[in-house]
């Protein structure tokens, strides 16, 4: 039952796909600068210890800039608690008709999801690409490893999702939950 | 008769007809408006929390990162006073000084340019230069006034060097008596001691007479006694003459340390860390005018009706409010968060006083942020006529 909740979710996504350009800019935005900063980790370790107790900077550093992609993700919890106000008219049809709880609840948590997977992906792309011309002009005193850039994006994209899931997560059950009429009555 | 009026009083005492009594709520406008402000956040407190905590990591992003670069600028001038030792001039090599984040100290970049001090001018040539010692390394410098058989050490050098007052170390092949003097991480010995030990590089630093104590000009008077060019901006460069960095002249709103101070800070915003942080501003201001215009959106019935009856400046004071709350709340969030991850984090670099001179700064923000946050999606509803507003509301 669920995938059928997980398929209405992506349908909907893809109609409403408009609406996740700025929370996916937001969390490619954090995703660029995870990525860029733990990948070119030895260069930003190194400009940290101009600053004095360069460990505790660089770690300073790395946390700040996970920050950073938190705060892009929050963009989209927020969007879809948006989503959650401008769709309650039609959670009210699903709910109606029966459609269960975790069902409609999968279904709204497809679209912050999307977008932070998107979001995620695009900032990815964006910093291997930014790294690779920085390379090519010799900006870089040595080319990030491999390893350390797929490492970086993975977590900038597991980052984005589990945070949008989470964020999202309690909004999109309490929208699932409420009952029929209410949803129906109050609809916008 | 008085069972009839008995009657007619109960029945005015709960006449069925009449209003409801509003209850009377005590407070002025301000009380009112902020209690209507939280009713509203309170109706839809998932994206009260999110907008809070959005904007409270933002502010957490940009107080962290003034912490370390205000940490980072107390060094900076904590290492001039060490230079200084007092003295209202500076005299550098040509090479330069720069400051040694590792020691904590600022080094030469040469020796000291030759100084003929006019009569009355008293100069004093330090030596400085980094100590490679086998626990470590440490700032050597060798001041006149420091007895032979003596070394001053910080209290920082001290923990290095392992060592307390009246132990001994040795120094340029010299055994010398300990003495514990302030917190850096330098030690002061005699000048052939350090000379010994760390090369001939330096500088000057010189007094004037006690006739021109108080003048503003003096590096200007020993720039034309020396020829030596003078300067009271810090980020100027020695030239091939050396140059004198005059700290007490120059008539400008900032003094010769906050100048200092501002070139240490600078690095830090200048750097990736202060990069990272101004995205995170932007993105928490995107998150309160976001989260602003999908209020503005679902509760167009709301102010369509207050809009008819006349209330157009009062909805910009409802947002204003509400946005005050959301960005007091998340400040207060942010600041202790950064407040805690500073002092888990980087415990080194700051301290409790350079949190809260952080803290202070990201408040300066704050206004500018919660109004423009409201502004920005209360202007677009402003613009639209009551019918219209109630009409796109259904």
């Amino acid at each position: 039952m669920i995938g059928y909740g997980v398929r209405y979710g992506l349908l909907s996504t893809r109609r409403r796909r408009k609406a996740l350009l700025l929370p996916g800019l937001t969390t490619a935005t954090g995703a660029f600068l995870v990525v860029l900063v733990f990948s070119l980790a030895p260069a930003v370790r190194q400009q940290a210890a101009a600053f004095g107790h360069a460990d505790q900077v660089f770690r300073a550093t790395l946390l700040i800039t996970i920050l950073v992609l938190l705060t892009g993700v929050v963009e989209v919890a927020v969007c879809t608690t948006r989503a959650i106000s401008q769709r309650t008219r039609e959670i009210g049809v699903l709910t109606a008709t029966g459609v269960a709880r975790p069902s409609v609840a999968a279904a709204l948590l497809i679209e912050p999801m999307a977008a932070a997977a998107a979001g995620a992906v695009a900032g990815s792309v964006l910093a291997v690409a930014a790294e690779v011309a920085l390379a090519a002009a010799g900006s870089l005193s040595a080319s990030p490893a491999p390893e350390a850039t797929g490492l970086a994006v993975a977590l900038a994209i597991g980052v984005s999702m589990v945070s949008a899931a989470l964020a999202s997560i309690l909004p999109s059950w309490r929208a699932a939950s409420r009952p029929p009429i209410h949803s129906l009555s109050h609809g916008g | 008769m008085t069972a009839l009026m008995t009657q007619a009083g109960d029945a005015d005492e709960a006449d069925p007809t009449a209003p409801p009594e509003v209850p009377r709520r005590t407070g002025g406008t301000g009380t009112r408006l902020l209690r209507f402000a939280l009713a509203n956040l309170t109706r839809r407190p998932e994206r009260f929390v999110l907008s809070t905590l959005g904007i409270a990591l933002a502010i957490m992003v940009v107080v962290v990162v003034r912490t370390i670069s205000i940490g980072f600028a107390g060094s900076g001038t904590a290492s001039l006073a060490d230079v200084l030792d007092g003295a209202p001039l500076w005299v550098a090599s040509a090479q330069g000084v720069h400051y040694d984040s590792r020691l904590s100290a600022m080094l030469p970049g040469g020796p000291a340019p030759p100084l003929a001090a006019p009569p009355g001018w008293t100069a004093q040539q330090t030596i400085a230069g980094a100590w490679a010692t086998g626990r470590g390394r440490l700032a050597l410098y060798g001041r006149r006034g420091v007895p032979a058989r003596q070394a001053e050490v910080g209290a920082a050098a001290a923990r290095v060097l392992g060592v307390s007052g009246g132990q001994r170390i040795h120094v340029g092949g010299q055994a010398l008596t300990v003495e514990i003097n302030g917190t850096s991480r330098i030690v002061t010995v005699a000048p052939a001691v350090a000379r010994r030990q760390v090369g001939g590089a330096g500088w000057w630093t010189v007094r004037p007479p006690g006739r021109l104590a108080g003048q503003l000009n003096l590096g200007q008077v020993l720039s034309a006694a020396t020829g030596i060019p003078s300067s009271t901006d810090p980020a100027v460069t020695a030239g091939p003459h050396g140059l004198i960095y005059d700290t007490v002249g120059g008539g400008g709103s900032l003094t010769f340390q906050q100048r200092f101070s501002a070139l240490f800070s600078g690095k830090v915003t200048g750097s990736v860390l202060g990069l990272v942080s101004t995205v995170g501003l932007i993105l928490g201001f995107v998150i309160a005018v976001t989260s602003f215009l999908a209020s503005v959106q679902e509760r167009r019935r709301e102010f369509g009706i207050m809009a008819s009856i006349g209330l157009a400046d009062e909805i910009l004071y409802f947002f204003l409010v509400e946005s005050a709350v959301i960005f007091v709340a998340a400040y207060a969030l942010g600041a202790l968060a950064a407040g805690a991850a500073v002092l888990v984090l980087a415990p080194g670099v700051a301290s409790a006083g350079a949190w809260l001179q952080a803290a202070a700064l990201a408040a300066a923000y704050l206004p500018a942020m919660a109004i423009l946050g409201a502004l920005v999606p209360v202007h677009r509803l402003l613009q639209q006529r009551p019918v219209a507003l109630l009409a796109g509301a259904s």
